[in-house]
């Protein structure tokens, strides 16, 4: 090859490289004001891994704990578009949503700073119902068996909660009254419950009569806060399950409710058949009203709201519980007439951001199967920032020092590995940019040490072009035979190597790709650059005055 | 023309069985302290969870740890982490890792609650969390395995086609050798055995092998030239050749493992310190079991006799480069 076309294809291969990196603009999410807004930035076109930019990587899988899911592969696929929509709207740059082997989902958010937040957002099922509170007293009805149930279970109990019992039943008295005070249709119910919470303490343990209080509505019952998980441990139990009443379903409130000094959590008996699901739901904001605070308003579509009026003219006068993932959400409503196509969903006492997020996932749909998370990672913004700074420090070190010693050693001949260098770490964040690789931290501590040995490849070629000259050869003969003679040892060791990362790229997750990544191209440049370019320069050398290079500094 | 170490004629082989006892020393060394106590692999591997937190004023890691039991974070791991500020928890414990399985990032939530209602709302702040559940763990256990295995397998078959099986054998032995040093040197540091380790030892054995490899080149290439000397002598007299090299190689990849070792940070320190070790015992094994491995292999398989080695040695690939340069020295 002519030294034209060489000279040509460095200088080509240079144009490539700096247009790859050229900094670009794009459209990014950045904070401003302690809001999420999309800019315009200009900024070099190499991908950062997490691991420098911080962020949240979570790889989720089926969560049969609940019972098997028959179909794992297509549930995912199915779980997969939900996560993806939800993704989508909740506005990350660059998120990758992703499908990993059969059974499981890689989401990857960058820059996200409130983990807990983003992991609901993916997670949560957002299965709303819309369910009828009992009206039958069929939990009272129930009390009996369930008490007998748990006379002969009280070992466990007893463990579980020393003196818990003891301490509702003193406050049940002051209770009951106040409830009198204002709930008419219920006064007798209440009445009997507080006697039956009596006879519990006298005639041994009532265990789980005495727990549980009448509440303001229909189906309605308060649990000392103290006691929620005796109870859930109690609802659990497979014999009390079955000793449930049938076709009803026993729900918590996502709320508590204070009365006097103590804090209840409302206990919900529901119609087990929903009246109507979210599958309906066309869509949802979040809004904000002055008298009931943060809520989601939400809109059903055609059917659903024929559905829905049709259900809720028969309900007149019954409380509708609004069901989000087995949660009532707020105080369920009384129906005064029928609903059509619109209603709303109270959030309590929670802030608008949680309003937000609800209107967002029941938009995006409800999963189809529930998630567990098997692995996560999150990296804080700063991290990454000092990441790529300490990254950077250790780079510019390692290039001076072997700058140093190259120079050093080989003189006018280290100057051209060096120019080399230069260009082999050109080329080697070109390639990196080029291919849309991520640079992780391992990749920047591989290509740091690549550095130091990218001039490998020089060292030997100079070691040989030494030798031919202590044999007596020319100046140009002895770099001809040098190269060749090297040419080799060169080839063998960097094929080695880059199988063993080939190796590495395919068997590693995140961080470890990346350093493969950057050793792979690192591998490419370094060849290019020892073997064609360094060559160039020297013919460069060697042409500038024919034959008048008699000696050779290296 | 600054040289260093040239036209030298040290008889490394020689000491080889002072080396073999030294490096097998060591080996054993490590061995048995694993025998003891196992290797601190990374939640990467056994599953856990491993929390890097920032507190506003430097925390008693007393209070730290009894905030942890009481939640039921048993035998978690407290270090310092850089600053005094700064502090990673580690809860790797059969039992923590066990109740990940439901959701892996339980007992990092647990662990953040319970510390900020010791400490206050906003007397730390979680700058990393890596959870891990069990079954992932074992996936990635199984994976940087293969990993290793196979690129053993690989670097044979492609040795085997561009040497011969002998050099390829030493150079393979010559490599696992590496592999046992690192992982008794990774035991004696107490470094904790993590993807990016793994991703280091891979690195060392490529470099290792590089290394091997140059020598061997050398030695087909003075092997061909047929002197008329033993293959102990074209040993010895081809790491004799190479030497400036190596010394010059080593130095600026030590240089640049030195910057990362220094400046590149905590988590990257580990993958360093492998490194720097990698390549001592790369340089090691290069000269002192490559070599001896190749004289013993010969001397038990030796070359189809009347033939000379250079004819032997020539495998489909060196014959392209017999250049006439060669040839006519």
């Amino acid at each position: 090859m002519s030294l034209k076309y060489r000279i040509a294809i460095i200088v080509a291969l240079i144009g490539a490289s700096l247009w790859t990196l050229f900094p670009r603009t794009v459209v990014e999410r950045v904070k401003r004001n302690g809001e999420f807004v999309y800019d315009t930035v200009r900024r070099v076109p190499l991908k950062r891994g997490l691991d420098l930019q911080g962020g949240m990587h979570l790889a989720l899988e089926v969560d049969e704990s609940k019972g098997p899911v028959p179909d794992k592969s297509k549930a995912i696929d199915n779980a997969l578009k939900v996560v993806r929509n939800r993704i989508d709207e909740f506005g990350v740059s660059e998120p990758v949503v992703q499908k990993a082997g059969s059974d499981r989902i890689i989401v990857e958010l960058p820059g996200i700073d409130d983990p807990r937040r983003a992991q609901d957002v993916v997670q949560k099922s957002a299965f709303l119902e819309f369910q009828i509170t009992d009206e039958t007293q069929a939990l009272e009805k129930a009390l009996p068996r369930l008490d007998a149930l748990l006379k002969d279970t009280k070992v466990a109990a007893a463990v579980s909660t020393p003196g818990a019992p003891a301490k509702t039943d003193t406050t049940a008295a002051g209770l009951q009254s106040l409830f009198t005070a204002d709930t008419s249709k219920k006064a007798d119910s209440s009445k009997t419950d507080s006697a039956k919470a009596a006879a519990g303490t006298a005639g041994g343990p009532g265990a789980f009569s005495k727990l549980i209080q009448q509440g303001q509505m229909p189906g309605e019952y308060y649990v000392a806060q103290s006691d929620v998980g005796l109870v859930t441990q109690y609802l659990a139990m497979s014999e009390v399950q079955a000793a449930l009443p049938p076709a009803k379903v026993l729900r918590w409130s996502s709320d508590t409710v204070s009365l006097g000094n103590r804090v209840y959590r409302p206990l919900y008996v529901l119609d087990a058949k929903p009246i109507i699901t979210g599958e309906y739901l066309t869509d949802a904001k979040p809004n904000t009203s002055p008298t009931e605070g943060n809520l989601v308003q939400f809109t059903m579509n055609n059917e659903g709201a024929r559905r829905f009026r049709a259900e809720t003219s028969r309900h007149i006068k019954d409380f509708m519980a609004i069901v989000l993932d087995q949660r009532v959400m707020g105080r369920p409503p009384v129906i005064q007439s029928a609903i059509g196509a619109n209603g709303q969903i109270t959030m309590g006492g929670k802030d608008l951001q949680a309003a937000q997020d609800l209107a967002l996932v029941l938009r995006a749909g409800s999963l189809p199967v529930p998630l567990k998370v098997v692995e996560v990672r999150q990296i804080g913004a700063s991290l990454g920032q000092d990441s790529i700074h300490a990254g950077i420090t250790a780079g510019v070190i390692a290039v001076a020092l072997v700058v140093f010693i190259m120079l050093g050693y080989y003189r006018f001949s280290g100057a051209l590995a060096v120019a080399g260098l230069a260009l082999y770490i050109l080329y080697t964040l070109a390639a990196l940019a080029g291919f849309q690789a991520v640079l992780t931290l391992p990749g920047l501590a591989g290509f740091v040490l690549s550095i130091g040995i990218a001039v490998d490849a020089n060292v030997l070629i100079f070691e040989r072009i030494r030798e031919e000259l202590a044999h007596g050869k020319t100046v140009r003969t002895a770099i001809d035979e040098g190269f060749r003679h090297a040419m080799s040892a060169i080839v063998d060791s960097n094929v080695s190597t880059a199988l063993t990362a080939a190796v590495l790229y395919q068997y590693g997750t995140g961080p470890v790709r990346g350093f493969a990544v950057t050793l792979l191209a690192g591998i490419a440049a370094s060849m290019i650059t020892s073997i064609f370019v360094v060559r160039t320069f020297y013919m460069i050398w060697l042409n500038r005055s024919r034959d008048a290079q008699t000696s050779l500094s290296i | 023309m600054l040289r260093i170490l040239h036209d030298t004629n040290y008889d490394f082989i020689r000491w080889w069985k002072v080396m073999a006892a030294i490096t097998v020393a060591f080996i054993l060394l490590g061995l048995g302290s694993l025998a003891i106590k196992p290797p601190n692999y990374s939640i990467e591997f056994t599953g856990g969870t491993l929390m890097q937190l920032e507190f506003t004023q430097p925390p008693d890691v007393g209070a730290i740890r009894s905030t942890l039991d009481q939640a039921g974070i048993r035998g978690a791991e407290i270090q310092q982490f850089g600053t005094n500020r700064e502090f990673t928890v580690r809860a790797q414990d059969p039992g923590a890792v066990a109740a990940q399985s439901k959701g892996a990032e339980s007992i990092a939530v647990t662990i953040e609650k319970v510390l900020k209602q010791k400490f206050g709302e906003n007397a730390l702040r979680v700058v990393r969390t890596e959870a891990v559940g069990p079954r992932v763990g074992q996936e990635l256990r199984r994976g940087a395995i293969i990993a290793i295995l196979l690129s053993f397998l690989i670097t044979l078959v492609y040795l085997s086609i561009r040497f011969e099986w002998r050099f390829a054998t030493a150079a393979v032995i010559a490599t696992s050798h590496d592999v046992f040093t690192t992982i008794a040197f990774l035991k004696l540091m107490h470094l904790e055995i993590s993807l990016t380790v793994v991703a280091g030892l891979l690195t060392v054995l490529g470099y290792s092998l590089n290394d091997t490899i140059i020598i061997f080149d050398r030695v087909r290439e003075n092997l061909r030239k047929g002197r008329k000397e033993t293959l102990y002598e074209t040993l010895n007299r081809s790491i004799n050749e190479t030497l400036p090299r190596s010394v010059l190689t080593h130095a600026t990849t030590f240089a640049a493992t030195l910057a990362l070792l220094i400046f590149a940070g905590e988590v990257i320190r580990p993958f360093a310190w492998v490194m720097a070790f990698g390549i001592v015992t790369g340089t090691f094994s290069s000269i002192y079991v490559a070599a001896p491995v190749l004289l013993w292999i010969e001397r038990k398989w030796p070359r189809k006799t009347g033939a000379r080695p250079s004819s032997s040695t020539a495998t489909p690939t060196s014959r392209t480069r017999r250049s006439p340069a060669t040839a006519t020295r």
